[in-house]
């Protein structure tokens, strides 16, 4: 019993790192109305900056100077991502807000492997080793030393919010930012201190964290889905509850390491089982949205956009014969390489024609994809090796596997929506790719898990079957033709969702839910099956997925990648059919991807690195994506947003706009 | 005749492409009380959005104690002595009454007195969040705020909305003997129609973006008819009758 208390005490330090990045995501929220994912990533990028410049890799400067200039790099940081990110996207929606910062993190993720590598390095520590011995347990003293500054930082912010003229000011902006105009207050100078205190705070957590961690470009930046939980348990306002959450879950933690070394918890192949601390945060997660989401406050800005237009899709047979034709003979002449990387494209596009139902159609977005997508590849695997069950049954019943999960995902959305869904699904995300995939029984576990070819009557059309190119090298476009007609019969349906009535009755669901009620439309009839259809796609993603690689692993499926594929739909227009294809011409391990690759040498990590960058300009630029520009014109209403964004309006401008967009569209 | 506070000459805006208000002049003096009258879509709001800046002008210029406003931000605007009350009250719901005269910009000082003053009744709730006050006591802490701020130039936007008519009795008042005693330009949009013209001095009718009439308060007061027939639109801007209330004002 007693080492019970010295587990916990000994969860303390790293509780504390996440209420750090709790608390980053309260004064993202509150000062800039951001859903700020990348806040561990900013950490991280000044942990590296300390490693960097303490270490000689750039430099090797005394602690002193180097924590000092860290914390200057923090600040400066702040004012970038104020100047670049927040500020341009101060009128758009919370959700729009979200991407960008999506685009932040990973940009930032990409541009730290490419300067410093995958490998994690030994960051030095500032805080002073040595034990104390509590009911039997070493714990380091650097647990209290986070832990109490990161304290004395949450009653800092405490009083400043409550007491000053700053925090009150703060807080009348994020409630209007107009009406805080009209008293002569300055929302743009309030949001840029806010953010500099965010980076200077993450800052502070990428050096303390030295004593736990080592620098590298995963373990803070996920630190964001703990953190989100502790902030939504404050309701992204509380800086006390928020410390009092992240460090109660670092405890958590903790304890469940030690009870993973006691002989009745559940084991994996010997070891106790993988991902079960992802599985609590996520637990968290959920009991934390469902006891404090609904009373998340909302932000009041001067000018609220809405989700780029959902235009009806113009003759899409005819679309879907030229281009499959295209595509078809592309998949035979093209050489191996290419063919491959094309092959990649097609699964990746109809992985994110799965996105466009989710969020292009009913406004929600879901990290989880994906992983519904790896539920159905590793059920093709697991049905195949353990019972026998081949093409057609295994990826019929691994998409009605991945249905079924949707149909979960999809039941906190009727409660929840917009950005708190996101969060939910994004440690939903990281839950399943650790505790599901990472399993050996039912995931890949470490060595993989082997998927056979599909074949039908005794007939081998997976990667590897006999009919090669016209270079004669694999894969087989036999497969690449299975693929393409999948794509072509999705994105058909897909086309003809947005045409259908229930394609009506999920736009309304996006615009308004409680005018959608009123209307007559059943919402969460509505929403289960538009999860439920939107998981269904991104299983047979998913399946083909698992056929491509013929051995898939949790990585195959990993989460990143999952908010690597948001961007890309956003960047190429997520509300379209072709906005989805284009992406998946696009998207890491891409045709383009390849092209780059073969022809200039540009490695995969500048892809993403791009990527991110390219969806914080496309936010800002053309918020409707690309593709969806470039096939349905610059219509009116796409005009009318743009006009709107630039002259500046009342809240009730761009709901105009949009409304008569829509109705254009309509039409 | 010095420079009218607030003069606007010319002046065009819109949202989203579309013009709201088209070719509008007019101007307020100091110590005068103007209501700006119109159906609804008028324009009416879009002029106070477009005078304190957060609506910018297609066309025609804003002066404000002669200097042009085109450059100044809209927090600028407001620490040059600007107030607007917004429709839909413009305090913040989640801060209490006490704390919104603790905010402000650096320089800036709010006398809670000199609020409860004007409105006692503010005085016992000062600790309450003004989400929780009714729907006047609202309307006294923007107006209260408003006038605390000692502004050259007082933008109010429907004041009347969704109170009694008891308690706009008694806010259009203090808002007419604060002009008087203090000189400040006071524009006010208005759909009261009988207290609006009792204590204005001049009236603007806009009607589609346009102003088709514009009169004394004390002859639109006696002649509603006039009135009536700008709303509805029989009347057009005739050349004789704007030129018959142009020069009766401030």
């Amino acid at each position: 019993m007693s080492e019970v208390i010295g587990f916990l005490l000994l969860g303390i330090g790293s509780g504390a790192l996440i209420s750090g990045v709790g608390m980053g995501v309260v004064l993202s929220y509150r000062g800039a109305g951001v859903i700020n994912l990348a806040v561990g990533a900013f950490a991280m990028l000044s942990g590296y900056f300390f490693w960097a410049i303490r270490s000689g890799e750039f430099a090797s400067i005394g602690t002193v100077p180097a924590v000092v200039l860290t914390l200057l790099f923090s600040a400066l940081l702040g004012v970038a991502f104020e100047l670049l990110v927040v500020r341009p996207q101060r009128s758009a929606t919370p959700l729009a807000k979200l991407i960008a910062a999506l685009g932040v993190l990973l940009a930032l993720q990409a541009a730290v492997i490419l300067a410093f590598g995958q490998s994690a390095q030994p960051q030095p520590t500032i805080l002073p080793a040595g034990n104390v011995i509590i009911a039997g347990v070493p714990v380091a003293w650097y647990n209290f030393i986070i832990a109490g500054i990161l304290l004395v930082i949450a009653v800092v912010f405490m009083a400043l919010y409550r007491w000053t003229r700053f925090g009150l000011g703060t807080r009348a902006a994020a409630e209007n930012q107009a009406h805080a105009m009209f008293m002569g207050l300055s929302p743009n100078r309030l949001s840029l201190a806010n953010t500099v205190l965010m980076t200077v705070m993450m800052g502070i957590v990428g050096l303390l964290s030295a004593s736990i961690t080592e620098v590298d470009s995963q373990t803070l930046p996920l630190l964001i889905v703990p953190g989100l939980a502790a902030a939504m348990f404050g309701r992204f306002t509380s800086f006390s509850v928020t410390f009092v959450a992240g460090v109660l879950m670092g405890m958590a933690e903790s304890l469940l390491l030690y009870f993973s070394t006691e002989s009745w918890f559940p084991t994996n192949q010997g070891g106790p089982i993988p991902g079960y601390d992802e599985l609590l945060i996520f637990i968290v997660l959920v009991v934390a949205m469902f006891l404090r989401a609904g009373k998340i406050p909302a932000r009041g800005d001067v000018l609220e956009r809405r989700l780029p237009a959902a235009p009806v899709p113009r003759a899409p047979v005819r679309s879907a014969l030229i281009y499959g034709a295209i595509a078809a003979a592309a998949l035979y002449f093209l050489p191996g390489g290419f063919r491959g990387a094309l092959i990649t494209s097609l699964i990746s596009a109809i992985l994110l024609l799965s996105l466009v139902i989710t969020t292009g159609f009913l406004g929600q977005v879901s990290v989880v994809q994906l992983a519904l997508g790896g539920v159905a590849g590793f059920a093709v695997s697991h049905f195949a090796t353990n019972f026998g069950i081949g093409f057609p049954w295994a990826p019929i019943m691994g998409v009605l596997l991945a249905a079924v999960f949707g149909l979960l995902c999809g039941i906190p959305a009727l409660r929840v929506r917009g950005v708190s869904l996101a969060v939910v699904t994004l440690a939903a995300a990281v839950a399943i790719e650790n505790f599901g995939f990472g399993n050996t029984t039912w995931g890949g576990g470490v060595t993989g898990s082997y998927v056979p070819p599909p074949s039908l009557f005794g007939f081998n059309f997976g990667p590897n079957a006999s009919l090669h190119g016209l270079d004669g090298i694999e894969p087989s476009p036999l497969f690449g033709w299975f693929v393409l007609i999948v794509l072509v019969l999705l994105g058909l349906f897909v086309c003809n969702l947005r045409r259908s009535g229930l394609g009506q009755d999920m736009l309304a669901v996006r615009a308004n839910e409680r005018a959608a009620a009123a209307a007559g439309i059943n919402v969460q009839y509505t929403k289960l099956l538009g999860f439920t259809l939107s998981a269904a796609v991104a299983g047979v993603g998913g399946a083909l997925l698992a056929y491509n690689y013929g051995s898939i692993t949790a990585d195959s499926y990993d989460t990143i990648t999952a908010l690597a594929l948001i961007a890309f739909a956003y960047i190429s227009g997520i509300t379209t059919v072709p906005g989805a294809i284009w992406g998946g011409l696009i998207f890491i391990g891409s045709i383009t991807a390849y092209a780059l690759q073969d022809w200039f040498g540009i490695q995969g990590e500048w892809f993403t690195l791009i990527g991110g960058l390219l969806l914080i300009l496309t936010l800002v630029q053309r918020p409707e994506g690309v593709a969806t520009a470039m096939f349905y014109g610059p219509r009116p209403s796409l005009r009318a947003l743009r006009l709107t964004r630039r002259g500046g309006g009342p809240p009730g401008g761009s709901q105009i706009a949009d409304r008569v967009g829509e109705a254009k569209v309509a039409s | 005749m010095t420079t009218p506070v607030l003069e606007v000459a010319d002046l065009s805006a819109g949202y989203t492409g579309a013009e709201v208000i088209r070719h509008i002049s007019l101007t307020v003096g100091g110590g005068e009380v103007v209501t700006l009258f119109g159906p609804n879509g008028a324009g009416k709001t879009t002029t106070l959005r477009v005078i304190s800046g957060v609506v910018r002008a297609s066309r025609g210029r804003v002066l404000y104690a002669g200097r042009d406003l085109a450059r100044t931000s809209p927090t600028a605007r407001a620490r040059a002595g600007i107030a607007h009350v917004p429709e839909g009250r413009g305090i913040f719901f989640g801060l209490t009454v006490a704390e919104h005269f603790r905010l402000g910009y650096r320089g800036a000082r709010i006398d809670p007195r000199v609020v409860y003053e004007y409105f006692p009744a503010l005085e016992p709730l000062k600790d309450r969040r003004a989400g929780l006050l009714s729907g006047g006591e609202q309307q006294m802490l923007a107006v209260g705020r408003a006038l605390a701020r000692r502004p050259q130039l007082l933008l109010l936007d429907e004041l009347s909305l969704g109170l009694a008519p008891l308690l706009v009795e008694r806010l259009l008042p203090v808002v007419r003997n604060y002009a008087e005693d203090s000189g400040c330009a006071v524009l006010l949009v208005e759909q009261h129609v009988q207290l609006a013209t009792e204590i204005a001095d001049r009236c603007y009718v806009l009607s589609h973006g346009d102003i088709v009439l514009h009169e004394t308060g004390a002859r639109l007061a006696g002649n509603p008819g006039l009135l009536i027939a700008s709303y509805v639109g029989q009347q057009s801007a005739g050349p004789g009758q704007q030129g018959d209330g142009a020069g009766s004002g401030g």
